[in-house]
């Protein structure tokens, strides 16, 4: 399964097994695979990341207009698949489509994230854990940026926090 | 900001009789590059004003820093006595911490560690002394204009943007007192519009009397039972280090380059400072003293750092850019 839902995010399926996957995916585990396939995706290549919360706010957004139907959003695009042109739209309407539905039904979508990072991490071994900031460096840095000499001690707030973030001895 | 319809072979062609439509095309150009000028100008001056400001007069205030749906509010003091600056500043909310600036070094303090770390001194204006060629560089890559007057902490403030004309800086929005020229708000802004970072004054007494007393730290220099931890780097020998990154984003120049000791290692740390006027990027280039070192993007607010290798060398990136400014500029360093 998992690897059906990386072909059809690559746009690699035909339009028979399109509607396979899609049935599939009706289960909330494809689901977490398919959010995290993204937001791996979007990890790798830079792009911000989906921030757990907005997955409340998609929730209440999407009660708020129940006329919202993802499959009926997704189906004319079947016509297109397998083209590369698709597996652009595919990005963009997952994220957009998919992703509000999946986030308003799945129960647990911050975990999958959390989830989806620390996969990203590994895959990539290029993100670095939050609030692993070098202090050092970053007061280094201040002594020559135009920032401190604008706002003064202002930025130095950012050294403080850093340095609030370290281990106690 | 084009004005001036004409394609140039156009315009060359009806060189020898101008007709009235081109000349007043022409005169509409000129002018609207002269208003961007003007209000670049303006907005440049506004901010050398608000270093200025920062620097030489007394005020108090609360200040309030956001990012990431993070809030930290903190006591800000700062006073000019005989010439010296001494400033403090105090966490209102979580763990108490303060911070000490004085001429000679930078103290923060964490009482519920005892600890007391001390910096050298870490501040240089770096902002008044903007060279001409950087301040014709803010207005290459920057929409700089001076808007309207807004109320800030009481204050009526001259409001002062930068809008970036590339993907790799952030967007500024600065807010100064209209009497005093100090800044009292200040918003970094990504490429979807959202704030990154904020600090804003939710009150502030500007040119007030400061007692010394308020600018004194809430312990001695040195408690007796607290630790005290010298910051790792040593100060700045500026010298050639023979590092330089190829590609910096547009109108980055190298403002600093040098070495620093870092305590407890042999080898001094390379340090270049690159800037595009408003913001700075600085590259760390030191031997790898571990093993396997971890790669990638880390942020905080608006500050993002980058870390990579290169042959034997660790390179850490950090500046007031977005991840894929510090990114780029990483992956360019290279034996010049």
């Amino acid at each position: 399964m998992n690897e059906n839902i990386s072909r059809l995010m690559d746009g690699e399926v035909d339009a028979q097994e399109f509607e396979r996957i899609c049935v599939e995916m009706k289960s909330p585990d494809a689901m977490h695979t398919w959010i995290c396939y993204h937001v791996i995706g979007d990890q790798l290549r830079g792009a911000r990341c989906v921030s757990p919360r907005s997955a409340s706010r998609f929730r209440a957004a999407l009660a708020a207009e129940p006329t919202v139907l993802a499959p009926a959003a997704l189906r004319p695009r079947a016509a297109q698949v397998a083209t590369a042109a698709w597996a652009v739209a595919a990005t963009l309407a997952a994220v957009t489509v998919v992703g509000w539905t999946a986030f308003s039904m799945v129960d647990t979508p911050p975990t999958a994230i959390a989830r989806a990072r620390e996969a990203a991490t590994v895959h990539a071994a290029q993100i670095r854990p939050q609030g692993d900031l070098p202090a050092d460096y970053l007061i280094a840095h201040q002594e020559y940026s135009p920032s401190t000499s604008i706002q003064g001690l202002g930025p130095y707030l950012r050294a403080v926090a850093v340095t609030g973030n370290e281990p106690r001895p | 900001m084009t004005v001036n319809m004409h394609p140039p072979r156009r315009a060359a062609r009806s060189a020898g009789r101008p007709s009235m439509r081109s000349l007043l095309a022409v005169s509409l150009t000129a002018a609207v590059v002269f208003a961007a000028d003007a209000s670049a100008e303006d907005a440049t001056r506004w901010l050398e004003r608000a270093a200025q400001a920062a620097r030489t007069l007394n005020y108090a205030g609360t200040l309030v820093y956001q990012r990431n749906g993070h809030v930290e509010t903190s006591r800000l003091v700062h006073l000019v006595d005989g010439g010296q600056e001494q400033e403090k500043l105090v966490s209102l909310d979580g763990p108490p911490r303060e911070v000490i600036r004085s001429s000679a070094d930078v103290r923060c303090y964490f009482p519920d560690a005892k600890i007391v770390q001390i910096e050298p001194r870490t501040f240089r204006n770096v902002f008044p002394s903007l060279s001409a060629e950087q301040a014709r560089n803010l207005a290459q890559y920057y929409e700089a204009r001076v808007g309207v007057s807004e109320r800030i902490a009481g204050h009526w403030t001259q409001v002062m943007t930068f809008e970036p004309k590339d993907g790799l800086r952030y967007g500024h929005k600065f807010w100064a007192d209209a009497i005093s020229g100090l800044l009292l708000k200040a918003r970094l802004i990504d490429d979807h519009g959202e704030v990154v970072e904020q600090f804003a004054f939710t009150d502030v007494a500007i040119n007030e009397k400061v007692d010394r007393d308020m600018v004194k730290p809430s312990w001695a220099a040195a408690p007796p039972d607290w630790q005290l931890k010298q910051g790792s780097f040593g100060e700045m020998l500026p010298r050639e280090t023979g590092w330089s990154a190829s590609r910096l984003p547009g109108g980055f120049q190298k403002v600093m380059e040098g070495y620093r000791t870092l305590r407890g290692k042999r080898e001094p740390v390379a340090q270049l400072v690159y800037s595009d006027g408003l913001v700075a990027v600085s590259v760390f280039v030191e031997p790898i003293a571990l093993p396997a070192v971890q790669t990638g993007v880390s942020q905080q607010g608006g500050l993002n750092v980058y870390t990579t290798k290169y042959d034997d060398h660790l390179i850490t990136v950090l500046g007031e850019v977005p991840p894929a400014a510090v990114r780029q500029i990483a992956q360019s360093v290279g034996r010049r």
